[in-house]
Protein backbone atom coordinates (compact mmCIF):
# COMPACT_ATOMS: atom_id res chain seq x y z
CA UNK A 1 0.00 0.00 0.00
CA UNK A 2 1.52 3.31 -0.91
CA UNK A 3 0.54 6.77 0.78
CA UNK A 4 -0.02 9.75 -1.97
CA UNK A 5 0.70 12.60 0.35
CA UNK A 6 -1.72 15.56 -0.84
CA UNK A 7 0.07 19.18 -0.32
CA UNK A 8 -1.24 22.67 -0.01
CA UNK A 9 -2.34 23.80 -3.37
CA UNK A 10 -1.69 20.53 -4.61
CA UNK A 11 -4.06 17.34 -6.72
CA UNK A 12 -3.56 13.88 -6.18
CA UNK A 13 -5.73 11.48 -8.80
CA UNK A 14 -5.84 7.71 -8.60
CA UNK A 15 -6.85 4.29 -9.94
CA UNK A 16 -4.12 1.89 -7.97
CA UNK A 17 -6.17 -0.02 -5.31
CA UNK A 18 -3.29 -0.12 -3.31
CA UNK A 19 -3.36 3.84 -3.08
CA UNK A 20 -4.34 5.50 -0.46
CA UNK A 21 -4.49 9.16 -0.73
CA UNK A 22 -3.97 11.62 2.15
CA UNK A 23 -3.81 15.43 3.05
CA UNK A 24 -2.59 16.53 6.77
CA UNK A 25 -3.36 20.15 8.37
CA UNK A 26 -6.65 21.34 6.28
CA UNK A 27 -6.96 24.42 8.60
CA UNK A 28 -9.24 27.35 6.64
CA UNK A 29 -8.02 25.36 3.26
CA UNK A 30 -10.35 23.14 1.94
CA UNK A 31 -10.11 19.31 0.58
CA UNK A 32 -12.34 18.21 -1.97
CA UNK A 33 -12.55 14.29 -2.36
CA UNK A 34 -14.11 12.67 -5.88
CA UNK A 35 -14.52 9.58 -5.80
CA UNK A 36 -16.22 6.95 -9.21
CA UNK A 37 -17.25 3.63 -7.55
CA UNK A 38 -17.73 1.76 -10.88
CA UNK A 39 -14.12 2.66 -12.13
CA UNK A 40 -12.90 2.66 -8.87
CA UNK A 41 -10.79 6.41 -9.67
CA UNK A 42 -10.75 9.24 -7.08
CA UNK A 43 -8.94 12.35 -6.23
CA UNK A 44 -8.30 14.67 -3.94
CA UNK A 45 -8.12 18.81 -4.14
CA UNK A 46 -6.04 20.76 -1.42
CA UNK A 47 -6.98 24.28 -2.12
CA UNK A 48 -6.02 27.34 -0.36
CA UNK A 49 -8.02 29.85 -1.42
CA UNK A 50 -11.51 30.60 -3.03
CA UNK A 51 -11.00 32.87 -6.22
CA UNK A 52 -8.04 32.91 -8.52
CA UNK A 53 -9.11 36.75 -9.75
CA UNK A 54 -7.01 37.11 -6.41
CA UNK A 55 -3.55 36.81 -8.63
CA UNK A 56 -3.64 35.47 -12.55
CA UNK A 57 -0.86 34.45 -12.90
CA UNK A 58 -0.22 32.53 -9.53
CA UNK A 59 -3.30 30.56 -10.69
CA UNK A 60 -1.40 30.18 -14.28
CA UNK A 61 1.58 28.17 -12.70
CA UNK A 62 -0.45 26.35 -9.47
CA UNK A 63 -4.00 26.27 -10.17
CA UNK A 64 -4.66 24.01 -7.36
CA UNK A 65 -4.29 27.04 -4.74
CA UNK A 66 -7.74 28.21 -5.73
CA UNK A 67 -11.50 26.89 -5.74
CA UNK A 68 -12.42 27.83 -9.15
CA UNK A 69 -9.31 26.72 -10.66
CA UNK A 70 -8.51 23.57 -8.78
CA UNK A 71 -11.89 21.62 -8.67
CA UNK A 72 -12.30 21.66 -12.77
CA UNK A 73 -8.92 20.42 -12.62
CA UNK A 74 -9.85 17.60 -10.20
CA UNK A 75 -13.17 16.74 -12.33
CA UNK A 76 -10.79 16.16 -15.71
CA UNK A 77 -8.03 14.76 -14.18
CA UNK A 78 -10.54 11.97 -13.35
CA UNK A 79 -11.82 11.71 -16.24
CA UNK A 80 -9.23 10.94 -17.84
CA UNK A 81 -9.12 7.66 -16.15
CA UNK A 82 -12.45 6.61 -16.80
CA UNK A 83 -14.52 8.35 -14.32
CA UNK A 84 -17.67 9.37 -15.19
CA UNK A 85 -19.53 13.02 -13.71
CA UNK A 86 -23.00 11.43 -12.95
CA UNK A 87 -21.76 8.19 -10.66
CA UNK A 88 -19.28 10.58 -9.11
CA UNK A 89 -19.41 10.57 -4.93
CA UNK A 90 -18.20 14.10 -4.04
CA UNK A 91 -17.31 15.39 -0.01
CA UNK A 92 -15.55 17.89 1.34
CA UNK A 93 -13.49 18.76 4.51
CA UNK A 94 -11.92 22.04 6.29
CA UNK A 95 -13.08 25.51 5.97
CA UNK A 96 -12.18 25.96 9.68
CA UNK A 97 -12.02 29.57 11.33
CA UNK A 98 -11.03 30.88 13.91
CA UNK A 99 -12.91 32.23 17.31
CA UNK A 100 -15.90 34.88 17.08
CA UNK A 101 -15.29 34.78 13.23
CA UNK A 102 -17.18 38.22 12.29
CA UNK A 103 -16.42 40.06 9.03
CA UNK A 104 -12.24 39.28 8.66
CA UNK A 105 -10.33 36.57 8.62
CA UNK A 106 -12.96 34.75 6.55
CA UNK A 107 -11.27 32.39 4.86
CA UNK A 108 -12.47 29.63 6.03
CA UNK A 109 -16.29 30.64 5.49
CA UNK A 110 -15.21 31.91 1.75
CA UNK A 111 -13.68 28.95 0.90
CA UNK A 112 -16.97 26.65 1.96
CA UNK A 113 -19.24 29.47 -0.15
CA UNK A 114 -16.81 28.97 -2.85
CA UNK A 115 -17.07 25.66 -3.32
CA UNK A 116 -20.67 25.21 -2.78
CA UNK A 117 -21.27 28.16 -5.73
CA UNK A 118 -19.23 25.98 -8.03
CA UNK A 119 -20.98 22.64 -7.57
CA UNK A 120 -24.19 24.74 -7.41
CA UNK A 121 -23.60 26.03 -10.75
CA UNK A 122 -22.44 22.59 -11.96
CA UNK A 123 -25.33 20.55 -11.08
CA UNK A 124 -23.09 18.42 -8.38
CA UNK A 125 -24.34 17.55 -4.89
CA UNK A 126 -22.23 16.89 -1.86
CA UNK A 127 -22.79 13.86 -0.66
CA UNK A 128 -21.09 14.15 2.89
CA UNK A 129 -19.17 17.32 4.62
CA UNK A 130 -17.46 18.20 7.84
CA UNK A 131 -16.62 21.59 7.42
CA UNK A 132 -16.51 24.75 9.64
CA UNK A 133 -15.73 24.91 13.33
CA UNK A 134 -12.19 25.46 14.32
CA UNK A 135 -10.39 22.91 14.49
CA UNK A 136 -7.15 21.04 11.91
CA UNK A 137 -8.45 17.83 9.78
CA UNK A 138 -6.77 15.33 8.18
CA UNK A 139 -8.33 13.61 5.37
CA UNK A 140 -7.74 9.75 3.97
CA UNK A 141 -9.61 8.56 0.51
CA UNK A 142 -9.08 4.77 0.16
CA UNK A 143 -8.96 4.20 -3.31
CA UNK A 144 -9.60 0.38 -3.14
CA UNK A 145 -13.23 1.02 -1.42
CA UNK A 146 -13.74 5.10 -1.58
CA UNK A 147 -14.09 5.35 1.94
CA UNK A 148 -13.36 8.67 3.35
CA UNK A 149 -11.80 9.21 6.91
CA UNK A 150 -11.69 12.41 8.81
CA UNK A 151 -9.30 12.97 11.62
CA UNK A 152 -9.75 16.16 13.62
CA UNK A 153 -6.49 17.28 15.84
CA UNK A 154 -6.39 15.57 18.46
CA UNK A 155 -9.18 13.43 17.97
CA UNK A 156 -9.96 9.86 16.57
CA UNK A 157 -10.20 8.61 12.96
CA UNK A 158 -13.76 8.98 11.54
CA UNK A 159 -15.42 7.61 8.51
CA UNK A 160 -17.25 10.69 6.65
CA UNK B 1 3.35 22.15 44.69
CA UNK B 2 1.01 23.82 42.41
CA UNK B 3 0.63 23.14 38.48
CA UNK B 4 2.13 27.32 37.96
CA UNK B 5 4.82 26.94 40.37
CA UNK B 6 5.76 23.93 38.61
CA UNK B 7 5.61 25.20 35.48
CA UNK B 8 7.34 28.30 36.26
CA UNK B 9 9.87 26.06 37.94
CA UNK B 10 11.18 24.03 35.03
CA UNK B 11 11.93 27.44 33.20
CA UNK B 12 14.73 27.39 34.88
CA UNK B 13 15.78 23.85 33.65
CA UNK B 14 16.13 25.89 30.14
CA UNK B 15 19.74 25.80 28.63
CA UNK B 16 20.95 29.60 28.85
CA UNK B 17 20.30 31.07 25.19
CA UNK B 18 23.49 31.82 22.85
CA UNK B 19 25.32 34.54 22.61
CA UNK B 20 26.42 34.05 19.17
CA UNK B 21 23.59 36.62 18.17
CA UNK B 22 24.02 39.30 20.26
CA UNK B 23 27.71 39.37 19.72
CA UNK B 24 27.14 38.94 15.98
CA UNK B 25 24.71 42.01 16.16
CA UNK B 26 27.36 43.71 18.32
CA UNK B 27 30.17 43.90 15.70
CA UNK B 28 27.91 44.38 13.02
CA UNK B 29 26.97 47.86 14.67
CA UNK B 30 30.62 48.99 14.83
CA UNK B 31 31.69 50.79 11.39
CA UNK B 32 34.94 49.04 10.80
CA UNK B 33 34.17 45.90 11.73
CA UNK B 34 36.14 42.90 9.82
CA UNK B 35 34.55 39.63 8.06
CA UNK B 36 37.27 37.72 9.88
CA UNK B 37 35.81 39.18 13.19
CA UNK B 38 32.30 38.21 12.36
CA UNK B 39 33.24 34.44 11.18
CA UNK B 40 35.78 34.37 14.79
CA UNK B 41 32.44 34.68 16.71
CA UNK B 42 30.42 32.29 14.88
CA UNK B 43 32.94 29.80 14.61
CA UNK B 44 32.62 29.64 18.16
CA UNK B 45 29.33 27.82 18.10
CA UNK B 46 30.23 24.61 15.75
CA UNK B 47 26.48 23.76 15.81
CA UNK B 48 25.50 27.10 14.54
CA UNK B 49 28.33 27.28 11.99
CA UNK B 50 26.74 24.03 10.60
CA UNK B 51 23.43 24.94 10.23
CA UNK B 52 24.33 28.83 9.17
CA UNK B 53 26.50 26.45 6.37
CA UNK B 54 22.97 24.72 5.44
CA UNK B 55 20.78 27.63 5.45
CA UNK B 56 23.28 30.12 3.14
CA UNK B 57 23.16 27.90 0.95
CA UNK B 58 19.41 26.73 0.33
CA UNK B 59 17.33 28.10 -1.99
CA UNK B 60 15.61 30.91 0.26
CA UNK B 61 18.65 32.46 0.22
CA UNK B 62 19.36 31.59 -2.81
CA UNK B 63 23.07 31.28 -3.55
CA UNK B 64 24.56 30.97 -7.10
CA UNK B 65 27.37 28.84 -6.20
CA UNK B 66 27.76 26.73 -3.10
CA UNK B 67 28.61 28.29 -0.12
CA UNK B 68 31.47 26.32 1.70
CA UNK B 69 33.11 28.27 4.74
CA UNK B 70 31.60 30.65 7.28
CA UNK B 71 33.70 33.66 6.05
CA UNK B 72 32.30 33.10 2.47
CA UNK B 73 28.65 33.03 4.13
CA UNK B 74 29.07 35.83 6.35
CA UNK B 75 30.14 37.93 3.22
CA UNK B 76 27.18 36.64 0.70
CA UNK B 77 24.24 36.38 3.07
CA UNK B 78 24.71 39.96 3.96
CA UNK B 79 24.06 41.64 7.74
CA UNK B 80 20.05 41.27 8.36
CA UNK B 81 19.68 37.54 6.84
CA UNK B 82 23.38 36.53 8.49
CA UNK B 83 21.76 37.77 11.83
CA UNK B 84 18.27 35.95 10.84
CA UNK B 85 20.34 32.72 9.84
CA UNK B 86 21.97 32.90 13.49
CA UNK B 87 18.87 33.23 15.50
CA UNK B 88 17.26 30.35 13.33
CA UNK B 89 20.10 28.45 14.28
CA UNK B 90 20.45 29.50 17.66
CA UNK B 91 16.50 28.38 18.62
CA UNK B 92 16.23 25.38 16.63
CA UNK B 93 18.00 23.49 19.67
CA UNK B 94 15.60 24.07 22.07
CA UNK B 95 12.89 22.81 19.67
CA UNK B 96 14.08 19.67 18.66
CA UNK B 97 11.80 17.72 21.05
CA UNK B 98 9.05 19.62 20.08
CA UNK B 99 5.83 20.19 22.27
CA UNK B 100 4.40 16.71 22.60
CA UNK B 101 0.98 17.57 24.29
CA UNK B 102 0.28 19.89 21.13
CA UNK B 103 1.02 18.47 18.41
CA UNK B 104 1.28 15.19 17.03
CA UNK B 105 5.05 15.02 15.09
CA UNK B 106 8.53 16.57 16.39
CA UNK B 107 9.29 18.64 13.86
CA UNK B 108 5.35 20.86 13.98
CA UNK B 109 6.65 22.92 16.26
CA UNK B 110 9.27 24.48 14.71
CA UNK B 111 7.62 24.31 11.11
CA UNK B 112 5.06 26.04 12.28
CA UNK B 113 7.95 28.61 14.36
CA UNK B 114 9.69 29.06 10.83
CA UNK B 115 6.24 29.57 8.62
CA UNK B 116 5.52 32.44 11.51
CA UNK B 117 8.96 34.01 10.80
CA UNK B 118 8.63 34.14 7.38
CA UNK B 119 5.55 35.39 7.56
CA UNK B 120 5.92 38.59 9.34
CA UNK B 121 8.78 39.69 7.31
CA UNK B 122 5.97 39.68 4.21
CA UNK B 123 3.30 41.24 6.70
CA UNK B 124 6.42 43.98 7.42
CA UNK B 125 6.94 44.60 4.02
CA UNK B 126 3.29 45.27 3.56
CA UNK B 127 2.88 47.11 6.36
CA UNK B 128 6.00 49.14 6.84
CA UNK B 129 7.92 48.67 3.50
CA UNK B 130 10.51 46.73 4.86
CA UNK B 131 11.83 43.65 6.68
CA UNK B 132 12.96 43.44 10.46
CA UNK B 133 15.25 41.11 12.24
CA UNK B 134 14.31 41.48 15.67
CA UNK B 135 10.81 40.99 14.59
CA UNK B 136 11.80 37.69 12.50
CA UNK B 137 13.25 36.58 16.31
CA UNK B 138 10.49 37.71 18.03
CA UNK B 139 8.32 35.62 15.54
CA UNK B 140 10.25 32.21 15.97
CA UNK B 141 10.14 32.91 19.33
CA UNK B 142 6.16 33.17 19.93
CA UNK B 143 4.68 29.86 20.93
CA UNK B 144 8.31 29.22 23.03
CA UNK B 145 6.17 28.58 26.12
CA UNK B 146 4.53 25.28 24.47
CA UNK B 147 8.48 23.59 24.89
CA UNK B 148 7.27 23.93 28.24
CA UNK B 149 3.62 23.91 28.77
CA UNK B 150 3.35 20.15 26.25
CA UNK B 151 3.49 17.92 29.31
CA UNK B 152 1.43 20.11 31.16
CA UNK B 153 -1.07 20.48 28.31
CA UNK B 154 -0.88 16.80 27.93
CA UNK B 155 -2.13 15.64 31.36
CA UNK B 156 -4.97 18.13 31.32
CA UNK B 157 -5.91 17.97 27.76
CA UNK B 158 -9.67 16.67 28.41
CA UNK B 159 -10.50 19.19 31.06
CA UNK B 160 -9.04 22.18 28.48
CA UNK B 161 -10.33 20.12 25.36
CA UNK B 162 -14.24 20.51 27.42
CA UNK B 163 -13.60 24.38 28.44
CA UNK B 164 -13.10 24.78 24.88
CA UNK B 165 -15.87 22.60 23.21
CA UNK B 166 -18.41 24.22 25.83
CA UNK B 167 -18.25 27.75 26.63
CA UNK B 168 -16.80 29.52 23.96
CA UNK B 169 -13.41 29.93 25.90
CA UNK B 170 -10.42 30.06 23.46
CA UNK B 171 -7.87 27.98 23.82
CA UNK B 172 -5.56 30.71 25.85
CA UNK B 173 -7.96 31.20 28.34
CA UNK B 174 -8.46 27.23 28.81
CA UNK B 175 -5.40 27.24 29.64
CA UNK B 176 -4.92 29.82 31.90
CA UNK B 177 -8.05 28.49 34.20
CA UNK B 178 -6.74 24.50 34.01
CA UNK B 179 -3.05 25.63 34.68
CA UNK B 180 -3.02 29.18 35.70
CA UNK B 181 -0.95 30.63 33.13
CA UNK B 182 -0.41 30.19 29.35
CA UNK B 183 1.89 29.67 26.78
CA UNK B 184 1.81 33.43 25.43
CA UNK B 185 3.10 34.71 28.84
CA UNK B 186 5.22 31.62 29.57
CA UNK B 187 6.86 32.50 26.55
CA UNK B 188 7.33 35.72 27.59
CA UNK B 189 8.78 34.53 30.98
CA UNK B 190 11.61 32.37 29.12
CA UNK B 191 12.57 35.46 26.76
CA UNK B 192 12.91 37.35 30.25
CA UNK B 193 15.08 34.47 31.55
CA UNK B 194 16.96 34.44 28.23
CA UNK B 195 17.56 38.43 28.42
CA UNK B 196 15.72 39.18 25.05
CA UNK B 197 15.07 42.53 24.75
CA UNK B 198 11.54 43.91 26.16
CA UNK B 199 9.97 44.02 22.90
CA UNK B 200 10.17 40.64 21.87
CA UNK B 201 9.19 39.72 25.42
CA UNK B 202 5.71 41.76 25.03
CA UNK B 203 5.17 40.11 21.05
CA UNK B 204 5.35 36.94 22.41
CA UNK B 205 3.53 37.21 25.40
CA UNK B 206 0.83 39.49 23.87
CA UNK B 207 0.44 37.21 20.90
CA UNK B 208 -2.43 36.17 20.62
CA UNK B 209 -3.79 39.38 22.67
CA UNK B 210 -2.29 42.15 21.17
CA UNK B 211 -5.23 44.32 22.11
CA UNK B 212 -4.56 44.34 25.70
CA UNK B 213 -0.64 45.37 25.67
CA UNK B 214 -1.32 49.02 26.87
CA UNK B 215 1.94 50.00 24.97
CA UNK B 216 -0.36 50.71 21.36
CA UNK B 217 2.15 51.83 19.22
CA UNK B 218 4.26 48.36 19.33
CA UNK B 219 3.75 47.37 16.41
CA UNK B 220 5.10 44.04 16.49
CA UNK B 221 3.09 42.11 18.78
CA UNK B 222 0.19 42.66 15.77
CA UNK B 223 2.60 41.57 13.19
CA UNK B 224 3.37 38.22 15.27
CA UNK B 225 -0.04 38.04 15.52
CA UNK B 226 -1.94 37.98 11.87
CA UNK B 227 1.47 35.95 11.22
CA UNK B 228 0.71 33.14 14.03
CA UNK B 229 -3.16 33.45 13.06
CA UNK B 230 -2.58 33.17 9.03
CA UNK B 231 -0.14 30.08 9.78
CA UNK B 232 -2.51 28.17 12.01
CA UNK B 233 -5.34 29.37 9.16
CA UNK B 234 -3.33 27.46 6.85
CA UNK B 235 -2.38 24.90 9.17
CA UNK B 236 1.07 25.10 8.55
CA UNK B 237 2.17 22.92 11.83
CA UNK B 238 -1.67 23.18 13.43
CA UNK B 239 -2.17 21.23 17.03
CA UNK B 240 -4.69 20.48 19.48
CA UNK B 241 -5.18 23.73 19.98
CA UNK B 242 -6.40 24.10 16.32
CA UNK B 243 -7.70 27.66 15.30
CA UNK B 244 -9.28 28.28 18.77
CA UNK B 245 -8.29 31.59 19.20
CA UNK B 246 -10.26 34.71 19.23
CA UNK B 247 -10.03 37.02 16.22
CA UNK B 248 -9.06 40.42 17.34
CA UNK B 249 -11.23 43.03 15.09
CA UNK B 250 -8.84 45.65 15.49
CA UNK B 251 -6.21 44.12 13.44
CA UNK B 252 -7.35 45.07 9.85
CA UNK B 253 -7.88 48.72 9.80
CA UNK B 254 -5.43 50.02 12.31
CA UNK B 255 -2.93 48.95 9.78
CA UNK B 256 -5.55 49.76 6.72
CA UNK B 257 -5.17 46.13 5.35
CA UNK B 258 -7.88 44.77 3.07
CA UNK B 259 -8.69 40.79 3.06
CA UNK B 260 -6.97 40.88 -0.14
CA UNK B 261 -3.55 41.91 1.21
CA UNK B 262 -4.00 38.99 3.37
CA UNK B 263 -5.06 36.59 0.86
CA UNK B 264 -2.21 37.64 -0.94
CA UNK B 265 0.38 37.43 1.66
CA UNK B 266 -1.17 33.15 1.46
CA UNK B 267 0.24 32.87 -1.95
CA UNK B 268 3.77 34.60 -0.61
CA UNK B 269 3.86 32.42 2.10
CA UNK B 270 3.48 29.39 0.57
CA UNK B 271 6.45 30.17 -1.95
CA UNK B 272 8.51 31.02 0.40
CA UNK B 273 7.84 28.15 2.12
CA UNK B 274 8.77 25.99 -0.38
CA UNK B 275 11.78 27.74 -0.53
CA UNK B 276 12.47 27.42 3.24
CA UNK B 277 12.82 23.61 3.41
CA UNK B 278 16.58 23.76 4.94
CA UNK B 279 15.43 26.51 7.44
CA UNK B 280 12.63 24.16 8.72
CA UNK B 281 15.03 20.62 7.66
CA UNK B 282 17.88 21.91 10.46
CA UNK B 283 15.84 19.72 12.92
Amino acid sequence: MSDLIVGISDIKVSNNPADVIITYALGSCIAIIVYDPLVKVGGLLHYMLPESALDQNKAGVNPEMFADTGIPILFKTCYKLGAEKKRMIVKAAGGASILDDTNFFRIGQKNIMAMRKIFWKNNVLIDKEDTGLNYNRTVRLEISTGKVFVRSSGGEMKEL
Amino acid sequence: MKIVDRILKSINTIPAFPETGNKVAQLLRKPDYSVNEVANVIKYDPSITANILKMANSAYFGPRHKITNINDAVVYLGQQNLLRAIQTAGVSKYYKKGASGYFDRVTDLWEHSVAVALMSQIISRKITGQEDTTLYTAALLHDVGKIIMGEFVRDSLTKIAELVSSKNISFLEAEEIILGINHADLGGKIATYWKFPAEIRDAISFHHRPDLLEKEEKTMPWIVYIADQFCLMLGVGGGVDGLSYRAVSEVLPKFNLRMKDLEMSMVLLSDDLNHAKELISII
